[in-house]
């Protein structure tokens, strides 16, 4: 899982504990990194994801339908969850200030076993803490 | 440039904070079925 980790696009290294299950990927500075492609990586060698989190820096911005989301490059954004703090969010979007996040962006269904997530699905990042405005 | 403008430029470059890129900066994951 490690080796086919690292050789997914945008990952600079891969860091597995088998003691308590965890795995921290620390992507390269070319901004490439596409999480939901790292998911079915996981998946594709043999191993189910419980949950995972990421941390990101980006602007806010609301899409067409209205909703929250956070822009980390011109090509990838990612639909934020309603919660008490993607309210602190809100009045933020369509503004200059860049923030750093941390959220979750995937968590197992509960029952579900060796089951691969929706792909189709675009992942909402329900948010855990703001670190930084600036 | 005279030397005091320069020297001034580079006081300017070290004190001002650098400008990091809007990306991912750090993926967590919790697995299972690892052996």
């Amino acid at each position: 899982m490690k080796q086919h980790l690292g050789r997914q696009s945008g990952v600079q290294s891969v860091d597995v504990s088998l003691i308590d299950g965890k795995v921290e990927i620390v992507p390269k500075e070319d901004g490439r990194l596409d999480p939901p492609q790292l998911l079915k990586a996981v998946y594709d060698s043999g191993v189910s994801v419980a949950e995972m989190e990421i941390t990101a820096r980006g602007k806010i911005a609301t899409d067409a339908s209205g909703n929250l989301v956070l822009n980390v490059n011109p090509n990838q954004s990612f639909a934020i969850a309603s919660n008490n703090l993607s309210k602190e969010l809100e009045p933020l979007a369509g503004s200059a200030i860049a923030i750093t996040v941390r959220g979750q962006l995937y968590k197992k269904v509960e029952g579900k076993t060796k089951r691969k997530p929706d792909m189709s699905a675009p992942l909402r990042l329900f948010v855990l803490e703001i670190q930084k405005k600036e | 440039m005279n030397s005091k403008k320069f020297a001034l430029f580079v006081l300017l470059g070290c004190a001002l904070p650098p400008v990091s890129h809007a990306q991912v900066k750090h993926i967590q994951m919790r697995v299972e079925g690892m052996t």
